[in-house]
């Protein structure tokens, strides 16, 4: 059981303040949605919790172990991240794509073996690109390459989801299907910890909610807690009608 | 309009040449373009360390107030002030030199500098002497234009003496396979068209690569290994280095290699158009005359 | 896993047939029967010379060297994540050509050329190290753009050494600067390097696929990401230092070599790296054979000849893979 910790974490956003120090819990089976204007750090947050960004202070701990003192491979082991943009470089095809989701548990000399590729192959599956295998990636529509990171990072299987915006570029049912997917890895004791711009997507199926303000103000909590009118029209600085539908609030911007 | 003047003034120049008090003096360069001073040229600047040489040997060194790097034949040549490379001539610095007349190099000089100097007034003589007897006949054209004849006929005969007299000894003497090598990395010879060329066959011995079609072709170790020449003569990157010989001590294949026949003929010897060619050519000629007595 | 024998063991095997091409062709004619006949330990002394003294050390040095800059062109075209990328992008051939020139230019030659090529690839290869890493921040981009300026300076050295060296010397120094087997002494230091280098660099095939996808991608998936950009640039520093060493700045190879094998391999490099180290041998021991052979007993710079058949079989490619 993996858990990700945060220690009065100041992100560094080049030209802000400070802000709030973040000490965040981040535990197996919980679903983080991150809320927040353009500009509020989500993604520099992302970043600097996959280790990817030194912080301006504080640590990222990762099962009580600073994240700094690890090995990029360690690290790799037990936290996966979809980033919200990628460069394509080389060309590549969909399942070699996949695939590098593996490299973390392979040694040097190893070859992918067939539980790699059928690991692979499932998660292709599963995010609807499999019949795409052998297709180059610089082919693919937005939405089949935000499918394809999906599934290079569920093929590399972390206990640790950090996901930039993992639906950006998906049409209604797909943007369903990976919050289920998502949800799903929750359930099966893994943390999900993800930025999003929807809110309704949010309040449906995100167990947590951080609050993050343009000018460094951060609140968080469970997401009942989080997800009331004031908090967001504050945060977006926009009006909202609130309803409730199936069990959910619903929220929808108003003139 | 313009054909007319210019009757008139051959006519008048016809007139003028003909005026014994007059030094006019003219010789027909190797473009075919006559050269007439109005008297005998007394600041030449040579364009080709061998046209400096040439000058010299013509006897009309004392008047050469120009010559170009690398012009380092006679001693005396090297205190003339000098306006560049052959390649790239320095144009105001012969120009502030006020020659009036520059030796040009056909091949060696570019074509527009020579264009521009023409164009400035000052005569241009061109040479590009490619056998003996044009060696002769350019000391004598410059020496003519220099006004040095006295000297300079009587240099170019000896020189033409001298190769008559190594032909005539040498020449029909049993054939020998002879590689020159003028140049080292990359390996490179001379065709039977090159002066060098020329010397082999003088002294007797025939060029294993004279048949190529280019003049300094570039070759490799593995064709000197087939032609298996008689005898190697190479120069090098001084006046006394055998370096170059020792590459092919390694190949006892090849008959130069066996029989000891690897020479060494000091470079500026044999390189320029230039009367001390007949001392490269009579040290040549020694060389296969070893090689034949070593049978 | 996928096919990784079948490509390259036709191209050990086409190596092997370039091989024997180049040591059987020649200015010098040598029946194949013959060429046999020596390798089996018998032929004449002259068959011997030929064939053991000049064409095989020639011929392992083309195809060592071609092997050499292939792969460093394939590990700059990652490091640097810019297909337009080969070993001289970063101006070290412009190093060791200044080192070579100088050293001809003092009219020495052989080994103290050979030396000094080396020596100015390193002083290149130190320079654009310091130069890019600068107050620390360091991107490929930086890298790159530091390269390329400095050796659009040592281009410079070069046209002035050329402009003021004597006209005798010219021949060489050109040849030189076009790349030259010729002047290829001993194979055996360009041979050592690039197997040594293969076995470095081929456990890193996976992490180079992970890293030609961005460095922030290839650090989330457990790449240590600035080690190996490093260790990338010192690898393809040295393997492109001894290449040029051996037989001057051949260009073409290293970048068209690398991009004809993703053609037609894809971009896995556990494959392409051993591939280019044969394929890159195989065009430059072909290439080198006809140097010597188009217009024999004369000889063509091989460089000239690595472009002419290396334009129209990438765009080919190119053209079909469409």
């Amino acid at each position: 059981m993996t858990r990700l910790q945060t220690t009065e974490l100041i992100i560094d956003v080049p030209g802000r303040d400070d802000g709030r120090p973040l000490s965040l819990n981040i535990e197996p089976g919980q679903v983080w949605g991150v809320l927040g204007p353009n500009g509020a750090g989500k993604t520099t947050l992302m970043h600097t919790l996959a280790g990817l960004r030194a912080p301006r202070s504080g640590e990222v701990l990762l099962d009580g172990q600073p994240l700094l003192a690890l090995k990029r491979r360690q690290i790799a082991r037990h936290l996966g991240l979809v980033f919200q943009e990628r460069q394509d470089g080389f060309p590549a095809t969909v399942l070699e794509t996949a695939l590098i989701g593996r490299h973390p548990f392979l040694s040097s000399w190893q070859m992918e073996s067939a539980d790699d590729l059928a690991l692979a192959r499932r998660a292709l599956t599963r995010l609807d690109v499999a019949h795409l295998a052998d297709r180059l990636v610089s082919t693919l529509s937005g939405g089949e390459r935000q499918r394809v990171a999906i599934a290079t990072v569920l093929t590399q299987s972390p206990a640790i989801w950090l996901a930039d915006e993992p639906t950006n570029h998906l049409d209604l049912h797909h943007q369903i299907a990976v919050m289920e997917l998502l949800t799903e890895e929750a359930v099966n004791g893994r943390a999900v910890f993800m930025c999003l711009h929807d809110l309704n997507l949010a309040a449906r199926w995100c167990n947590h909610v951080l609050l993050l303000y343009p000018d460094g103000e951060a609140c968080w909590g469970p997401a009942q807690q989080m997800l009331v009118p004031e908090a967001l029209e504050s945060l977006y600085g926009q009006r909202l009608a609130t309803t409730e539908l199936d069990g959910a609030p619903v929220f929808v911007p108003v003139r | 309009m313009p054909s007319k003047l210019i009757k008139h003034a051959l006519v008048a120049l016809l007139l003028v040449a003909t005026l014994p008090a007059r030094a006019e003096v003219c010789a027909t360069d190797d473009i075919g373009e006559q050269v007439c001073l109005p008297s005998p040229a007394q600041r030449i600047a040579g364009l080709s360390p061998g046209a400096s040489e040439l000058l010299w040997s013509a006897g009309a060194g004392d008047q050469v107030v120009a010559v170009v790097a690398w012009s380092d034949y006679p001693p005396e040549a090297k205190t003339v002030p000098s306006v560049g490379s052959h390649t790239r001539l320095d144009l105001e610095k012969l120009v502030s030199l006020r020659p009036d007349l520059v030796i040009a190099w056909v091949t060696g000089n570019p074509q527009e500098q020579i264009s521009t100097i023409r164009a400035l007034g000052i005569p241009v003589f061109s040479i590009e002497p490619r056998d003996f007897d044009a060696v002769s006949s350019v000391i004598e054209r410059l020496a003519t234009l220099a006004g040095t004849e006295e000297q300079g006929w009587a240099e170019a005969e000896r020189f033409r003496r001298g190769m008559a007299e190594l032909s005539a000894r040498y020449s029909q003497r049993a054939p020998v396979p002879v590689f020159y090598q003028v140049w080292d990395e990359p390996l490179m010879t001379v065709n039977d068209q090159h002066l060098i060329g020329k010397v082999i066959t003088l002294c007797g011995g025939r060029n294993v690569f004279g048949e190529l079609p280019r003049l300094v072709p570039r070759i490799g170790d593995e064709a000197v290994l087939e032609a298996n020449p008689e005898a190697i003569l190479a120069g090098g990157m001084g006046e006394e280095n055998r370096d170059w010989l020792t590459r092919w001590e390694q190949y006892s294949s090849l008959s130069a290699t066996r029989a000891g026949n690897l020479f060494f003929v000091p470079p500026s010897l044999i390189q320029r158009p230039t009367p001390r060619m007949l001392q490269g050519s009579e040290l040549f000629c020694e060389k296969l005359e070893i090689a034949r007595g070593r049978r | 896993m996928r096919g990784y024998w079948l490509p390259l063991t036709l191209l050990a095997v086409a190596a092997a047939m370039s091989f024997l091409l180049s040591v059987t062709v020649g200015s010098a004619s040598v029946a194949p029967a013959d060429v046999w006949a020596v390798l089996t330990g018998q032929g004449t002394e002259l068959q011997r010379t030929l064939i053991l003294e000049l064409r095989v050390p020639r011929t392992l040095a083309a195809l060592a060297t071609g092997g050499l800059l292939a792969v460093a062109g394939a590990l700059m075209q990652v490091l640097l994540r810019n297909p337009l990328a080969d070993p001289y992008v970063l101006g070290l051939s412009g190093g060791a050509a200044v080192g070579a020139l100088l050293a001809m230019l003092a009219g020495l030659g052989g080994l103290v050329v050979s030396g000094s090529a080396f020596a100015g690839a390193m002083i290149a290869t130190v320079l654009v190290f310091g130069l890019a890493h600068g107050t620390g921040s360091w991107t490929p981009s930086r890298l790159l753009l530091t390269g390329v300026v400095v050796a659009a300076g040592w281009g410079a050295i070069i046209t002035l050494m050329l402009a003021i060296s004597p006209a005798q010397r010219l021949p060489g120094m050109l040849y030189w600067l076009m790349g030259d087997l010729s002047y290829a002494g001993t194979p055996w230091l360009a041979i050592t390097v690039l197997v040594v280098a293969c076995l470095l660099v081929l456990p890193l095939g996976r992490s180079l696929n992970v890293l030609a996808r961005g460095p922030m991608q290839a650090a989330a998936l457990g790449v240590a990401v600035r080690p190996l950009e490093w260790g990338i640039y010192v690898v393809a520093s040295l393997l492109t230092a001894v290449a040029v060493t051996t037989a001057g700045s051949i260009g073409f190879v290293g970048l068209v070599v690398p991009h004809m094998l993703r053609l037609v391999l894809g971009n896995d490099q556990r494959l392409i790296l051993p591939a280019c180290a044969l394929a890159g041998g195989i065009l430059l021991v072909l290439a080198d054979t006809l140097a010597r052979t188009i217009i024999a007993p004369e000889q063509l710079p091989v460089g000239v000849i690595t472009a002419l058949l290396g334009v129209p079989t990438f765009l080919l490619l190119l053209y079909r893979s469409r």
